[in-house]
């Protein structure tokens, strides 16, 4: 069955689906690629996001204003990494185990708030597309088809974007940046030069569960406006592997989450347009690719020597 | 070793936090602040008790003797509201008694320090007093502080519901109204009474009994005319004449004919609308005494009831413990008209009254969403949903376990089924159905011992709700000959295997989905409706198949565009594929399973009507939702019953059509007339027989 849809209407609404949907993975990549990076793998992001996602939403619906959503998801998600600190560098535990529990935690615990002070779905009004208003009539959204693809975006949206080139910003160009890669790859020799390798890892940690809860608030008051137990369903375990796939490198996860990201966007696409692929094959796509990715050989050398080992000053 | 140990009681510590969370906020959530101030209380109490006890029990009140009731108030006894109340009705119960001689009333007014109320509360106890009233919600902490060193005298405080019991404190009662009742049938008269289309409420302090009263005017108000304004003010004080005042004059500059508000502030609001000739509505006591001409109704609060029977409990020698409510129908809660008022609009509200107290209209259920808001459509689901199914009279004790895919507020599969078993349980009591549950049992091993731990707990009938988890099930069953086990959707009963205990279910959701199709046929404008399915199997599938059918029946060639997002819980993922369908032109979308919440809300965003199906979608957006193909559970699940009650413990396959009221059709208001006429008619002829549903290939 043949459409009226012009192929640019099509193209535009792959990518600009493809943009939208990286935000949640993107928060949630960058901040768990800190982590890592500092040499803790915490595989609580998904929970971060559940809990971010919980107190965004019910900050805003009980203030109306999605900034103090915002500060309330930061928030939460910084508690969240604070607890994962203590448990896997502090007190070290075992990273992968703990990462677990963190995620069943919040889990759990957002479902259970969502049941007591929510009891049922509701709506809030959360953030709206920006279309980059220069004068009255003319905007950004109104330049051909770049316009409606990068410029109707909500701002958390737009902030995930920026938040790549400030992440390899602050690896690459900052002391910060430097101490936190130097705990991830040699904490030993880190901690010989001065660096607290501890306190190192607790702000990676922390840093890196802030912009995870921070993912979460993005679905429940941009996406989606609504807040619904488990509505992560997952992602914050993609964004985990996004972060194997761009080789702990910001460019790369952003890569990754933009693949993963617009393939799904193509694949609803490739349903609606009715394209004889059969829809099983079509939701795969995302998931196969990636994990021809993850399978490259060379991407390997990438990951932090130290990651998921505990530092323990005066051993070895 | 011992970092293991650490890591271990912090997990410990953790689930602790987490399940004094959960029963905390079950059973305290109405209760304002006084519970986790007065913990510490706690673990005093209990030592303090033993040694007094003995004394204490045999503490009934020696005849002749006066009881000595003391009364710490927030305003004065003249406030015409929330104080005055109080004091009115006990003024009336010293009548009763006999009198001055036999009942003595002391109070303490003004008392908005509550360091004051503390020091008041204590001299009447310690002065002898038999029963002191505390009568304000700030007062709890200091109550549940002195109450412990007092145990020959009865304390009361309200509104409130906690009495102290969880802390070992046996001598609180405790009190409340249910203002938003009362509140309920003021607006409706209000509504009535109102030219100009609009209200003014001059609120206090958003909470306790202010808050219950305003929101339930404001839906009352609504109940009786949906498209009336309600303009709602608070002063941010109990106290503040002159802000009320200028609240009223406010509201009334909005173009508001009928005001209404609370507290002892309201005084100020009465003469504004006195002087302005605006119609007031009363409420806590009456308010009629101060401008005879403008109040045409209050809601009065006689708490004669509950404290008659505190005194009753404590000559008794039971010191405290009880919780009580004022209510419409216990006659706690009384509304006055004026003489002046339009008789036809007083019979309305008395209507609603008696609904009320029959309890056919609740208006908390309104409140929270769970009942229409507006009396056309409260009828309209009368007659289309509840009024078709009848409970039998009785059934055999059940008790019936449910391992679930996701969770009970999914507002889909998991949820049609649990809120079917739960209108049951509300029939027929807990004692008569009991229920457990697991939620989010996505990993199919965990279901199996969750089967197996419910068929091991002896649970009659263990129903697992979803297709996936049919070979464990199989697998289980033989084990377990005296328990009955359901799966669905499913047609196969494992007797091929041997299997005599598994019943199977299927809702023929073609059939839904046929008359959802059909509306969406009428719907679309730009002939174009797309489907955001999570996988294609079961019920789903089933959804899809019928709708297809449904539309091209009604238009062949109205283009259907179906996706899958391959999961059942990916909200994000159905949003995109909302977009994506509207993208690419449908104006009409329809989906299934959890994951619809996400596609809901880009429909409520883009104003693109939706049709639901499994449970009720309405709550999140009641201006897209046109219609929903609501599963009623209930029926499949008494035949359940039913056949183990003949000896038959499965076997059988159990399908939820429109004919035998396994599935519901509910029409939402914004549907045109003449959409539903073609949608019942889809119904009647798949009922009987006329039409066939034909399944295309896809």
């Amino acid at each position: 069955m043949t459409q009226d849809l012009t192929l640019a209407a099509i193209i535009i609404g792959i990518l600009h689906s493809g943009i939208r949907l990286a935000t949640p993975y993107l928060y949630a990549s960058i901040g768990e690629m800190f982590a890592q990076r500092s040499g803790v793998l915490n595989l609580g992001v998904d929970g971060i996001m559940l809990m971010g996602a919980f107190f965004g939403f019910y900050s805003v619906y009980q203030t109306g204003n999605v900034w103090v959503g915002v500060l309330a998801a930061l928030v939460v998600g910084a508690l969240m990494g604070l607890l994962m600190s203590v448990v896997s560098i502090t007190l070290q535990a075992e990273q992968g185990i703990s990462g677990i529990g963190l995620y069943m935690f919040g889990l759990g615990l957002s479902s259970l708030l969502f049941k007591t002070v929510l009891g049922t779905v509701e709506g809030v009004q959360g953030f709206s597309e920006i279309k980059f208003q220069i004068t009255p009539t003319i905007s950004l959204y109104d330049i051909p088809i770049l316009g409606p693809i990068f410029f109707n975006h909500s701002v958390l949206t737009y902030g995930a974007f920026l938040l790549v080139p400030l992440a390899v910003f602050v690896l690459d160009k900052t002391t910060w940046g430097l101490k936190i890669k130097a705990a991830g790859q040699n904490p030993e020799a880190a901690d010989s030069l001065g660096v607290n390798v501890t306190v190192v890892r607790y702000v990676a940690v922390t840093l890196g569960a802030a912009l995870a809860g921070l993912a979460g608030a993005s679905l429940s008051i941009s996406l989606l406006n609504i807040f619904q137990e488990n509505m992560t369903n997952g992602m914050g375990f993609i964004a985990v592997a996004l972060v194997y796939f761009g080789s702990w490198r910001p460019y790369g996860v952003l890569a990754g989450a933009l693949l993963f990201s617009t393939v799904n966007a193509l694949q609803l696409w490739a349903q609606v347009l009715n394209l004889p692929i059969p829809s099983d094959v079509a939701v795969m796509l995302p998931y196969l690719l990636t994990i021809i990715a993850l399978a490259m050989p060379f991407r390997r050398a990438a990951q932090p020597a130290a990651l998921t080992r505990p530092f323990t000053r005066g051993e070895n | 070793m011992r970092r293991r140990f650490l890591l271990l009681s912090l997990i410990l510590a953790i689930s602790l936090l987490v399940a004094a969370c959960g029963g905390g906020a079950a059973t305290e959530a109405p209760v304002q602040e006084a519970p986790t101030k007065a913990a510490p209380v706690a673990t005093e109490a209990p030592q303090a008790e033993p040694t007094k006890a003995e004394e204490s029990a045999p503490a009934t009140m020696p005849e002749g003797e006066k009881f000595r009731v003391a009364v710490v108030l927030p305003s004065t006894v003249s406030d015409l509201a929330w104080s005055q109340a109080l004091y009115d009705s006990l003024k009336r119960i010293q009548a009763d008694m006999g009198g001055e001689d036999k009942m003595e009333i002391a109070y303490t007014e003004n008392m908005w320090n509550v360091t004051d109320a503390a020091a008041a509360i204590r001299d009447y106890a310690d002065n002898g007093y038999n029963l002191v009233i505390a009568h304000g919600t700030q007062y709890g902490t200091s109550l549940f502080e002195i109450a412990p060193d007092f145990p020959d005298t009865s304390f009361a405080w309200g509104t409130a519901v906690d009495t102290g019991k969880e802390k070992g404190i046996d001598n609180v009662f405790a009190y409340e109204a249910r203002a938003e009742e009362g509140g309920f049938v003021l607006g409706v008269l209000a509504a009535q009474l109102s030219k100009s289309g609009v209200l003014g409420v001059v609120g206090p302090v958003e909470a306790g009994d202010a808050k219950l009263y305003i929101d339930g005017f404001a839906a009352g108000a609504k109940y009786a005319k949906p498209d009336i304004k309600v303009n709602i003010s608070y002063t941010g004080s109990f106290g503040d004449t002159a802000l009320a005042a200028e609240a009223a004059n406010t509201h009334i500059s909005a173009g508001a004919d009928v005001l209404t508000g609370s507290a002892q502030q309201v005084v100020g609001a009465i003469g504004v609308a006195k002087e302005k000739g605006v119609i007031w509505m009363g409420t806590q006591s009456d308010q009629s005494s101060l401008a005879p001409d403008i109040v045409a109704a209050s809601q009065i609060y006689y708490w004669d009831g509950p404290f008659k029977d505190m005194i009753q409990k404590h000559m008794s020698g039971v010191m405290g413990g009880e919780s009580y409510a004022l209510s419409l129908a216990n006659g706690g809660l009384k509304i006055h008209y004026a003489d002046w008022v339009d008789k036809d609009a007083v019979a309305v509200a008395e209507q609603v009254k008696e609904k009320i107290i029959k309890g056919e209209l609740n208006v908390m259920d309104i409140l929270s969403g769970k009942a229409a808001p507006t009396m056309e459509e409260g009828m309209q689901e009368g007659v289309q949903g509840e009024a078709t199914f009848e409970y039998p009279p009785e059934i055999q004790p059940v008790r019936i376990a449910l391992v679930l895919p996701s969770t009970i507020s999914d507002l889909a599969w998991s949820q049609s089924l649990y809120d079917s078993v739960k209108d049951l349980q509300d029939h027929y009591g807990a004692d008569v159905v009991d229920i457990a549950y697991t939620e989010n049992m996505w990993n199919v091993t965990d279901a199996a011992s969750a089967i197996r731990d419910y068929a091991d707990a002896g649970y009659d009938i263990v129903i697992a709700h979803g297709a996936q988890y049919g070979t464990s099930l199989f697998e289980i069953a033989p084990d377990y000959p005296d328990t009955s086990f359901a799966w669905g959707t499913a047609t196969d009963t494992g007797e091929k295997e041997g299997v005599t205990n598994v019943f199977a279910y299927e809702p023929r959701a073609d059939q839904g989905g046929y008359v959802l199709g059909v509306i969406a046929a009428h719907l679309t404008k730009s002939g174009i409706v797309g489907v955001v399915g999570p996988v294609d199997a079961g019920d789903a599938k089933l959804h899809v198949d019928g709708f297809l059918a449904g539309v091209h029946a009604t238009k062949p060639d109205v283009q259907v565009n179906i996706s899958f997002t391959g999961s059942f819980g990916d909200t994000a993922l159905a949003a995109e594929a909302a977009n994506t369908h509207i993208s690419a032109g449908a104006d009409v979308l329809t989906g299934s399973a959890q994951q619809v919440v996400g596609a809901i809300g880009v429909c409520k965003e883009k104003g693109v009507p939706w049709l639901g199906i499994q449970a009720d979608q309405g709550v999140v957006a009641p201006d897209v939702v046109m219609a929903t193909d609501i599963y009623d559970w209930r029926p499949t699940i008494l035949s359940m019953i039913q056949y183990r009650s003949e000896g038959v413990l499965g076997g059988k396959v159990l399908q939820l059509t429109l004919a035998n009221g396994g599935q519901r059709m509910v029409y939402h208001d914004k549907l045109p007339a003449e959409i539903v006429q073609a949608a019942k008619a889809a119904e009647q002829g798949i009922v009987d027989g006329s039409i066939e549903i034909v399944f295309e290939p896809r």
